[in-house]
């Protein structure tokens, strides 16, 4: 590693944590520790932080609250949250406030923080070195002018009805009430934003939403889901980067405020490759074996345009 | 209808103790009213009025005029020469002319009544039942006893249901406030748990892989000065095993040590608080144990504080504990327990400001224990304050409160033959006080 090295800031009530993390990150990376979350917010105010990793349940200010704080001071910073109980509550709160990168279990396995605290710092060193306008001062471009495509998945059709009501009518919605309906429309065209509603956690929806943002990582996802599951969810954030979780039925100005969100983030990614790294996920299970023959096509050809695209 | 029973069956006594009389009409044949004495005698003998107290009377019209009973035919024929006397004359100018009649369909309650109010003691009369046609038969007094016993007696096992049914719902209750309570609590000591298990997995790997470096030192350097001091062949790549030294000795050095100690006794540390968690968890969920026990209430408390520890750390309430010497007590530990538990957790949930004080304090008084819990909360209001033991009471959110854990702590405190009080003011805080006596009285638990 050469004199770059990237800041790591770490937040935990707990000093022996601090300490435990310190050594493991020793050498690694440049090592900010404390026990209160309001210092780690003006550290990042101060000084350029690639990645800040954060306790949820803290006396003073909870994590959420801090890693939000932090994406609105210092977007470029990469926010993970390391903490000792996954309630829904803190879970849902972490992607759709505080649009985290990872979220961490404790007691953690070293080798996997690790490399998730080094591969988010390595996203932000080149974001933080990439030249352009920083992203707090979004020069939001005006929504008439997005002329971008959303898919909504949806069996009833409801929500597929509010998503075309909030928005203008530049935006396309194409609804689709099936899998494979949806991945066909992924797989002709470019789609900036997917709303997937999902009603059981075993069902191939979850898994499709991950395989996707691996071959098409500037598409964004939003979930709603009637299922208060918080390891579905941790799994969604980890190895689907899905943008928001809404609960069903979704709050109308929170869904309003998550597409029109999703549309402006997706402008950005077509616009910086190098950002695409921030919404890079974990490898999930395999594809299953069993998958029908419609759906492995669909997938194929989802993964060649992508490729055509890339190349 | 077998007319040589005695008395109805029982299928028709269970039927009419839940309807009317229709089930117990026996077709008893109706005496006309010219039949002289001596037969209407004649027709008591057979033996199919063997069971019949009185014969019906009726007129040919279906009309019916009267009843004789077996204990009036009796008392003519004991007088002197009564059967002489009367045993020629026609029935009518014997009979009952004013005899019971009722309806077939007389619900079986009101036919019991009217029984009551009619008949004289002893027994002496049987009654008349008619339907919209007339004369129907005769019915027994002993047959309506029994479908009212019938009656009763489902009636009865009816309340044992419903009593069943309420006290199992309400142990449902009870134990939902339970695992509600037990819900609260396991978020805060799941990660009460992980955070230090955490930190002692991480320092056990780290220390793991620390040993590996040490023992490649200690064997880099085994064979340098094996090497130096002749004991063995010099090998050929002794300025290898140098370098190799030199490496090894950046990452285990004397700090490196001292930082490993250090992160070790986090480690102790860490696992000691896991373990008194863990003990602490094992004294609540002992849930079911209500059997009675010398215990001290002070532990309880401490095992309690212990357990809402979490919250009152979230939301930076400062704890007062003025714990005065007691002598053990009588009670069901994991009962009280969950009564100090409720108290406590209740207490923090009042406070909405910053500089939160609860002061828990315990002392004997005369032969009881007195446990004190106020905190300077939001208060109760004084309207709601009478209401706060009622089951189902609750200020509390939708979803957030049983509104049961006040109930059942009182519930519990009284079991243990103890009282729990409250005082409020609004803005200002609340104070609770759980009594209970140190020696328990009776069987009562």
């Amino acid at each position: 590693m050469s004199a770059a090295l990237p800041c790591v800031v770490f937040v935990d009530d707990e000093e022996r944590i601090l300490r435990s993390l310190r050594m493991l990150f020793r050498g690694r990376c440049e090592i900010l520790t404390t026990t209160s979350g309001r210092e780690a917010i003006d550290w990042v105010r101060q000084r350029p932080v690639h990645a800040i990793v954060s306790d949820q349940r803290m006396p003073e200010i909870g994590g959420v609250q801090v890693l939000r704080a932090v994406a609105e001071h210092s977007p470029a910073t990469m926010r993970i949250l390391l903490t000792g109980y996954a309630d829904i509550d803190a879970v849902t709160a972490s992607v759709n406030d505080g649009e985290i990168y990872r979220f961490v279990e404790k007691p953690w396995n070293a080798p996997y923080l690790i490399e998730t605290v080094e591969q988010a710092a390595r996203a932000a060193l080149r974001d933080f070195a990439a030249p352009r306008a920083p992203v707090a001062v979004r020069a939001a471009p005006s929504l008439d002018a997005i002329a971008a495509r959303i898919v909504v998945l949806d069996a009833s059709g409801t929500i597929a009805g509010q998503v075309r009501d909030l928005l203008p009518a530049a935006v396309r919605v194409d609804h689709a009430t099936h899998l494979e309906d949806a991945l066909e429309l992924l797989a002709e065209h470019e789609v900036a934003v997917v709303v997937a509603h999902l009603s059981s956690t075993g069902g191939d929806i979850a898994d499709a939403l991950k395989q996707l943002k691996r071959l098409r990582p500037a598409t964004l996802a939003i979930v709603v889901s009637p299922l208060r599951d918080s390891r579905l969810v941790i799994g969604l954030i980890n190895e689907g980067q899905i943008f928001r979780f809404l609960l069903d039925p979704p709050p109308r100005e929170l869904l309003r405020r998550g597409l029109i969100a999703a549309l402006e983030r997706h402008a950005e990614l077509r616009a910086g490759s190098h950002l695409l790294l921030r919404h890079a996920v974990e490898a999930g299970r395999a594809e299953p074996a069993s998958m029908p023959g419609r759906l492995l096509q669909v997938w194929r050809r989802i993964r060649e345009a992508t490729g055509a695209r890339i190349g | 209808m077998n007319q040589a029973l005695p008395t109805q069956a029982t299928a028709p006594i269970a039927a009419a103790a839940r309807g009317d009389l229709a089930p117990l009409v026996h077709a008893t044949a109706p005496i006309p009213p010219d039949t002289c004495v001596l037969d209407v005698a004649e027709l008591f003998l057979q033996p199919r009025h063997a069971g019949l107290l009185s014969l019906p009377v009726v007129a040919p019209d279906a009309q019916p005029l009267g009843m004789i009973s077996r204990y009036e035919l009796m008392r003519i024929f004991l007088m002197p020469y009564g059967r002489e006397l009367y045993g020629r004359r026609p029935i009518s100018a014997l009979m009952n002319a004013r005899p019971l009649v009722l309806p077939t369909t007389t619900p079986i309650d009101e036919a019991a009544r009217a029984i009551a109010a009619h008949i004289k003691s002893p027994i002496t009369d049987d009654f008349v039942i008619v339907d919209g046609q007339g004369y129907a038969g005769t019915g027994l007094v002993i047959d309506v006893l029994r479908a009212v016993e019938d009656r009763l007696g489902e009636r009865g096992n009816e309340l044992e249901r419903a009593y069943a049914r309420v006290k199992s719902s309400q142990l449902q209750l009870v134990q939902s406030e339970k695992m509600a309570s037990l819900g609260q609590m396991v978020a805060g000591l799941v990660h009460e748990i992980n955070t230090p298990l955490g930190y002692v997995r991480n320092n056990v790997e780290m220390t793991r892989a620390a040993l590996d470096d040490a023992a490649q030192l200690v064997a880099a350097q085994e064979a340098v000065i094996g090497a130096l001091t002749g004991a063995f062949a010099p090998t050929p790549d002794l300025d290898a095993r140098l370098d190799e030294i030199a490496g090894l000795r950046t990452r285990v050095d004397a700090a490196a040590l001292q930082d490993l100690c250090a992160l070790l006794d986090d480690t102790v540390h860490g696992v000691g608080q896991i373990g008194d968690l863990v003990i602490n968890l094992k004294d609540f969920s002992r849930l079911d144990q209500a059997g009675m026990q010398k215990a001290d209430v002070n532990r309880l408390v401490e095992s309690a504080l212990k357990i809402v520890q979490h919250v009152l750390r979230k939301r930076e309430i400062e704890v007062v504990r003025e714990a005065g010497e007691l002598p053990e007590i009588d009670c069901a530990p994991a009962q009280v327990n969950q009564v100090l538990l409720n108290l406590l957790g209740n207490a923090a949930q009042a406070i909405e400001h910053d500089h939160g004080r609860i002061v828990v304090r315990t002392q004997v008084l005369d032969r009881r224990v007195l446990v004190l819990i106020e905190d300077n909360g939001k208060g109760i209001a004084a309207a709601d304050l009478p209401r706060i033991f009622d089951p189902f009471f609750t200020t509390k959110p939708v979803g957030e409160g049983t509104g049961m854990g006040l109930a059942i702590s009182h519930q519990i405190v009284e079991q243990h033959g103890g009282t729990i009080r409250v005082a409020s003011k609004p803005g200002v805080g609340t104070r609770f006080l759980v009594v209970l006596p140190i020696a328990a009285r009776g069987a009562k638990a």
